[in-house]
Parts: structure tokens; sequence; C-alpha cells
């Protein structure tokens, strides 16, 4: 037991920041005239130009801070990271000094990695093999990219079930992350560190009050004199939770820093002060995703009734498949029989085939289809590059056409079962098994 | 926008609550009333009245003409001679009903229509438009008589053609006693209305004058000067937007006339809005936009199984006059057919256009894939509206677009041009640019390939459609009415 923990507990508090780095390839407005045509799939300027900006705005300034407050903290201040493959792919053509900047931080050995689809896809709901094969992907990169294996999981925008739950320990990752809902949790904490059910795979849970007090309402809690929240009252809040709390989890779209709230609303300040304001008290600490996954104890199983993820106020699937537009495209792309199971040949001339069709999987395509309303509707068109969901729709399924017409055209193509790759990526996974 | 945000409800009952305490009185002028109509202003001014009514508002309504059968229970519905309507409130002892005579031969034009100038007149004039717009569609047609036939700038597809096919045509509705002439000359009419209007409203009590279209503010406006109230001017359309590059001088005079003297202007649509700024050189912030309500109604299906219909069906519906765009209908309709052979092209309506329109469709050898029924009302617009997969308005210049609603109460989904007032109020459509023809032949396309685009259109546009009532354009309209009532009408001119 560790000094200064209260009664009863075996671990002092810790707070578990982690930050979630993806961009995907947006698609070019696509006509049906421009099926047959050579015309792009991807707008490849409006990409190169957002990954540059976000780069400038958010990554590289927010990475800087980070690595002084690691380094003025030696080892007490400690975050985590998920990067999916298309934003490091993206990052290492367009803005590499964003990448090498990442890389500093990985190098510092107070930073984790998450694991999860290389591709920020839905595979999870629909193509179990695809999945795996993409979240081998991911592993491989981070492994190329950053020199980490990832050892907890999170999946495309937390989604998560039982089921995902348990693909994940079978993949042998000893932690994943879901939100913390209440009506899932009923009289449980989100504090608290649980188990998926019949596996020794911890589930860390995110605290959606305070994630989103940094998320949504930095702004609106402007003082007297017109500053935003400050460090020390947020902490505050942290701390009153000492005695009820194992683990805080804060899971944050990276881009909140800098690019969603600007430098002049003061969050670098608000990121600087946080970790002397938590570690201000003596009981709390930084723990990252790795090490709570490792070193806390579950208090139990955790059955998730119903599908959950955290996005919009639903926190369910809703936002990817809540209206006939988003379920037909996410059925038809995961049809394999429509491209005639040419997605599956892995030969070296259809690679690229393969790479479009995952690059199509990316969850943001379908997330531009949702038409609804109010505040989750607003959300929505702030990323998306299109006009409206039904142009979104449109741009997407003339692509689809077009990439099934070319599927179609290298059918001579001896197709390689999917089923022998997914071992041989995943033999590092399977020692860990029992 | 959430309308119900300006709607005060009860919520026990679920009502809406009257805004106003002590009742204001309008005095409101018109030209039309349904149910003798003749497109959109007469059922935007019944729209507008119950739901101000609704509001406690009391309003004594002007029209030149009555015809014995309107229903205007929730107001005081007037003939320029101050005889009541049977149907309407008694307001007390100041008039007379009206009884007329039902079966009195009566033609006439549509109320918007342009100029009102005889057969022969609008030929000559149209000459010179129609020539560049026949032009551009089939040489041959040039000379066409017919094709240089003029129209009206109704909503719905009446037109000139129409008129000249039944009776020789005279102004607008009447009795036969009011004129001896038969309003040969639309200014005349107008004048008397002033007249009649001014010698007898100008002793009554009211708090604000409310004028719609440029018939009734000549009236409006000598009533505002005879008795210092406050006067508001209301744009269903402009001569412009009618009209195109032929505009009426006098009319445009009489329209700039009534929009520069009124103490507050209200447009249908920003997009009106802005055409009042740059056509009449009035300052923004003298114009309000009130956009038009729907009563959302509920339609079966089963017209549907009536005629046997083609698997596609995409339906223009619309005077077939430049203002409409149907020339871009069939230019897009033939990069849609190689594409999707079972698809039948419905062009509803008649028009100056529709000749070379149809010469067109001849020339791109599209005829099996177009029909063209003319102009349709009751069953069979209702048949048409439920049939169509699609409802497009390639509108060039559309005030409102009042069709484009009526398609989605029938659950079609719909196209618009973003040069419409209602793709101001209708988020969920596919709006493109009238010119654009290639992207409308996308969207057409992938609407036809893809049912679960049509559903996801048609229900979410039928949500928005709830929330588009008239309570929302009459909160707007008496906030109009506070605020003349309260400014120095000075300041304004």
């Amino acid at each position: 037991m560790e000094i200064g923990s209260p009664p009863g507990r075996e671990t002092m508090p810790a707070v578990c920041l982690y930050f979630q780095v993806h961009q995907p390839y947006r698609l070019n407005r696509y006509s049906y005239f421009d099926i047959g045509s050579d015309k792009e799939y991807f707008d490849t300027e409006l990409n190169r130009s957002i990954i540059q900006k976000v780069s400038e705005r958010c990554y590289v300034p927010t990475n800087r801070h980070l690595l002084q407050l690691i380094r003025r903290y030696k080892g007490a201040f400690k975050v985590t990271f998920s990067i999916t493959g298309t934003a490091v792919e993206q990052m290492k053509r367009w803005a590499p000094e964003a990448l090498s900047s990442f890389q500093e931080l990985a190098a510092t050995g107070c930073v984790d990695f998450l694991g999860e689809t290389y591709y920020h896809s839905l595979a999870a709901l629909y193509d179990k093999d695809e999945w795996c094969e993409q979240v081998g992907l991911h592993s491989e990169m981070m492994a190329r990219e950053f020199g980490v294996r990832p050892t907890v999981f999170r999946n495309t925008e937390l989604l998560y079930s039982d089921e995902i739950g348990r693909a994940a320990a079978a993949l042998g990752f000893s932690g994943i992350l879901a939100e913390g809902i209440d009506d899932v949790l009923g009289w449980r904490s989100p504090n608290f560190v649980y188990r998926v059910p019949e596996t020794e795979t911890k589930v860390l849970l995110r605290n959606h009050k305070l994630s989103d007090e940094i998320g949504f309402r930095f702004v609106s809690h402007k003082d007297g004199d017109g500053r935003s929240l400050t460090a020390k009252r947020y902490a505050s809040w942290i701390h009153s939770l000492t005695g009820n709390a194992d683990l805080v989890g804060l899971f944050l779209d990276y881009e909140t820093f800098g690019e969603h709230l600007g430098k002049d609303t003061g969050i670098f300040e608000f990121l600087n002060d946080l970790p002397a304001s938590v570690l201000a008290h003596q009981d709390w600490r930084f723990s990252t995703a790795g090490e709570a996954a490792e070193h806390l104890q579950a208090s139990s199983e955790l059955s998730f009734p119903r599908l959950t993820s955290w996005a919009d106020i639903s926190r369910d699937d809703s936002t990817w498949r809540g209206n006939r537009m988003q379920n037909s495209s996410l059925l038809r792309t995961y049809d394999r029989s429509e491209f005639s199971g040419q997605v599956d040949c892995l030969q070296e001339s259809t690679r690229s085939m393969v790479e479009t069709w995952r690059r199509l999987q990316t969850s943001d395509h379908y997330y531009y289809m949702s038409t609804k309303g109010g505040g989750d509707g607003v959300v929505h068109q702030y990323f998306s590059p299109f006009e409206s969901p039904y142009d979104a729709f449109i741009s997407f399924s003339n692509v689809m056409k077009d990439f099934t017409r070319r599927c179609r055209e290298c059918q001579a193509m001896e197709p390689l079962p999917v089923v022998g790759r997914v071992e041989e990526i995943f033999g590092i996974y399977q020692g860990g098994e029992k | 926008m959430d309308f119900a945000l300006y709607a005060p409800y009860n919520p026990n009952t679920r009502e809406p609550v009257p805004y106003i305490r002590s009742p204001m009185k309008i005095l409101m002028l018109g030209w039309e009333y349904p149910p003798h109509i003749a497109g959109g202003l007469g059922t935007a001014c019944q729209g507008l009245t119950t739901a101000l009514a609704n509001q406690g508002i009391d309003i004594h309504f002007v029209v030149p003409q009555l015809f014995g059968n309107e229903q205007a229970a929730h107001m005081s519905l007037f003939d320029a001679e101050k005889r009541l309507a049977v149907g309407s409130q008694d307001p007390g002892p100041i008039s007379q009903p009206v009884t007329v005579a039902t079966g009195v031969p009566t033609s006439r034009i549509p109320a918007f229509l342009t100029p009102y100038w005889s057969p022969e007149q609008f030929k000559d004039a149209l000459a010179a438009i129609t020539h560049q717009h026949v032009a551009s569609l089939n040489p041959a047609l040039r000379k066409d008589p017919i094709a240089r036939a003029l129209i009206d700038g109704e909503i719905c597809g009446i037109d000139l053609l129409t008129a000249l096919e039944h009776e020789q045509p005279i102004l607008r509705a009447t009795d036969g006693k009011s004129s001896g002439r038969y309003g040969s000359d639309i200014f005349e009419e107008v004048e008397r209305f002033t007249m009649q209007v001014v010698s007898r409203f100008a002793n009554d009590q009211f708090d604000v004058i409310h004028a719609h279209d440029w018939m009734t503010f000549p009236a409006g406006v000598a009533l505002s000067e005879s008795t210092g109230r406050p006067l508001v001017v209301h744009i269903h359309s402009l001569e412009h937007d009618r009209s195109g590059l032929l505009v009426n001088p006098q009319i445009n005079e009489i329209e700039r006339f009534g929009l520069s003297q009124a103490d507050k202007i209200v447009a249908v649509s920003y997009f009106t809005k802005r055409s009042i700024e740059i056509h009449h050189h009035i300052p923004g912030r003298k114009i309000s936009v009130v956009h038009n309500g729907v009563y959302a109604q509920e339609v079966g299906t089963e017209a549907r199984s009536r005629k046997s219909w083609p698997k596609h069906v995409v339906l223009f519906l619309g005077r077939v006059t430049f203002q409409k765009g149907p020339d871009y209908f069939v230019e897009v309709a033939s990069k849609v057919i190689p594409h999707i052979p079972d698809v039948l092209f419905v062009l509803a309506g008649t028009g100056d256009m529709l000749p070379a329109v149809k010469e067109r469709v001849r020339q791109l050898n599209l005829s099996d894939n177009f029909m063209f029924p003319g102009f349709t009302q009751g069953d069979e617009l209702e048949e048409l509206f439920s049939v169509a997969d699609l409802y497009v308005m390639p509108s060039v210049s559309e005030p409102f677009g009042i069709t484009a609603l009526e398609a989605i109460s029938f659950d079609t989904p719909v196209i618009i041009s973003k040069q419409s007032g209602v793709s101001e109020v209708i988020e969920h459509a596919l709006k493109v640019d009238f010119w654009d023809v290639d992207r409308m032949a996308d969207l057409i396309i992938n609407a036809l390939q893809h049912p679960e685009l049509r559903h996801d259109l048609a229900a979410m546009a039928r949500e928005e459609l709830k929330r588009l009532h008239w309570d929302a354009a009459a909160l707007k309209t008496i906030e109009v009415y506070q605020d003349v009532s309260r400014e120095d009408p000075a300041t304004w001119r």
C-alpha cells in the first residue's frame, strides 16, 4: 500500500488523461458523371490543408506544452494518446513536424499509446475479420512509428459492447476504454475500474461530466473577471472525489486544445496549470491507461446492455447509423460480395484497392450523413466538408459505384483468403492468450 | 430556427396563448380571397389572417369583390363597397351583408397577372423577351405567335393561354355591376379600388393598415395619409420576379411608391428582401422577413394505384415561364434519361414557353419520357404529387415557392433551386443553382437510385413542415405592427 492512500484502498487515486488524434481522408465532391473517370476519390488539397492547419494550431503547440510538463514533473505527469493510421499517414506526408513531435513524446516514457482500428472504422459492427486485421495493422504501425505495442484498446469513437470487449480481450489487450454512461452504470461509479465479463481485461471508463467540462463547457465557465475555467477550480472538482475514486478518466478529442478551443480561450494556460493543481492534493497522481489496466483492481464485472459510444447526446451508434442513408451505405461498404471478393485479394497489384476500401470505411464518412438536428446537428455540420448530409451521401454513393466498377474490372486476379493474414499479424498476441 | 420559441403555449391545453391582450385592429387590403383565388396570394392571406385572429388581432379585410360564398369567420371581410361577406364576422352595425347571385358568368385572369394588357399588347410586348428564350431553345420557334403569347405571374400554372382558351379574358372577377368596361385596364381597377377604400374606410378606427402586393399599395398609401395611421406593405412577389427583364414600368413605379411610403415592409423571404433592396433601393432595416406558413395535410397514398405509372416519376409543376426554369428541367432530363431509362418527366402547367419546351423535347428525342398534362388541379394535382418520386423546382427567381411545401406534404422529396425563398425555410431538400444542370442531374439520378435518400429527405422535411405553421408568421407580423405603432413614421421615410 502506498503512503497517503485512504484506509482500505490499495492505490492512490489517479487521473488518466487520454487524447484522441484522428484525421480522415475526406472525399471529393464526386458526381455521378465522374464515375468511370480518373477523378480522385479523396480531396487531397482539403486533407492537406486541414492536417497542416490542425498541426499548426493543435498538435505541434500542444505537444510542446506536454513535453515541457513531462520534463518539469519528472515522471509524475503522464498522458495517453490514441492516433489513427490515417492521421499518421497524413502527418507523414504533409506535416512531418507534427509526427516527430509525437515521436518525441513517445521517447519520454511517460506517454502511453492505445490500440484501435488503423482506419478509425466501424468494422467492429460489421466484419470481425476486417476489424482484427485493422487492429493488427494499427499495432504494427505503432511499433514502427513510435516503438510501442499498445496494451490497451479503444474502439472507434468509444463504441463499446460486451462483444467488442470480449473481442479485444481475445486479442490480448489488458484493458479497453468505454464511455461511463449513467444508464449502463446504474448505482455504480465511473471512477472505478471494471472487468469485461468472463475475462481479465479491464474496462476503463470515461468520466463524461468532468471530460465535457473541458471539451464542451470550458468557455461557459467564465468567472467574474471573464477568465475561463481555471485548472485550480477544475482540480478541486477532482479532489472532491477523494476516497470515492480509483481512476478519473478524462478522455478528450485532442483538437480541443488550440483547434476547437483557440489559444485565446486560455486552454493552454489551463493545460499548463493542470498537473500542479491535480498534484497539489497529496493523494492524487497521474496514470496512463496501460498502467491503470495493469495495476488497478477491477471492482467487479461490468456488462453493457447496449451499444455505447462517446458521441452525441444519445451516446450510442445513432451518430453513424441513425438514418437509412447511413445504414445502407454501411451495408454496401461491408458487403464483400459487392466487390466480387476483390478486396480480400492481397496481391501486390490490388493492395491499393484494399487500402481504398479501408479508407472508405472511416467512420467520418457516415458521420457526415447524419440528419440529426439540434446541438448534435450543429456539431456534425462543424466537422462536415459537405453542404448537407444528402450531399455527403451522394458523393459517397457515387464513389462506391466507381469503386465497385473498378473491383469488377480486376476480377481476373486470384483472391487470397484473409484469415492467414490475421493470424500472421496477431501472432504476437496469441502467446499472451490463455 | 425553432419557431416554437416564438409561440407561447398554454402548457395544459397545448393551445397558443393570445399574444396581445387588448385587441389590435388592423385594416387589411387584399386583392383576392378563397375560394375565389388565382394562386398563392389569396391562400397566403387566409393563412396569415387566421393565425393573426388566433392571436387576438381584430382584422377588417377589404378585397375589390365578393362572391357570396367566402368563409372567413375569424375576421370581417368586406368588398370595396364596404359590404360584408356572409361567412365572415359581423363587426357591428357598420355595414350590410352582400349577397351575390350565383351563376353569374365570370371569367378572370389571376391577380398577379403581370401587365393586364390586351392579348395584342401581351404578344407585342413579350416578343422581345420571348424571342431571346425561344431562340435559346429552338430557332424554328422564334416566329411562332403562340410561343410569344404572354403569361401571368401566378404560382400554380394558370396563365393567359388558359384564359384565352376559355373566354375573352377580362380583368378579374366581377359581377358585371361595378365596372361597365370589365377592367380592360388594371390601373383603372386599382384606382377605383383606391377611391372606394378611402371614401368608405377612412373614418373607421384601426391601428395599422396592412396592404398586400402592388395592386393595393395606392389605396394603402392614400388611407395612411388621410388617417395618419401607419402603413405596412407586404410583398408576396415583385414585378421583377414575375416579369424578369420585361418589367412593366408603371407597375414597377406603383410598387416603388408603396415601398417608399410604407412605414415598414414585410417580405416573404430573404430572397425577396434582397430583391427589394436591389431593385427599389430600399434600406434593409425597413424590411422584415415573414416566411409563409403551411397547413400540413394528411394525404393517402391510394392515388398511386389509380393508374399505372412508370417506375420513376419526376415532377415539375408551375407556370411554364422563364421565371420557373422549365427549360432547365428539360436539359436535366436529357442528362438523366440515358442512365435511368424507365423514368417519366412530368411537366405540368402552361405558359409562354410551353411550345418551345415541347419542341425541345422532340428535338432531343425524349418524347417517350415526357408527359405534358397542362394545367392541373384537384384530384389530378393530388395524384401527380403523390405518384412523383421527386419534385423539382428549378426556378430562376422564386419569392417563396409554396408548391415545394405542397410536395413535401405529400411525402415527396424536393429538389429546389437556391434562388428561391423556400430554400431558406426547408433545410431537408436537395438544393442546387438553377443553372447547374450537371449537378441537378447528379441529384436526380441518385435520388431515383436510392430510395433511402428519398425516404430520409421526405421524413425530415415533413418534420420541418410541422414547424412551419402560420402561428410563427403571425407572431412576427405582430412584431411589425408593434414596431410601426411605436415608431414615429417620419423616421422611416
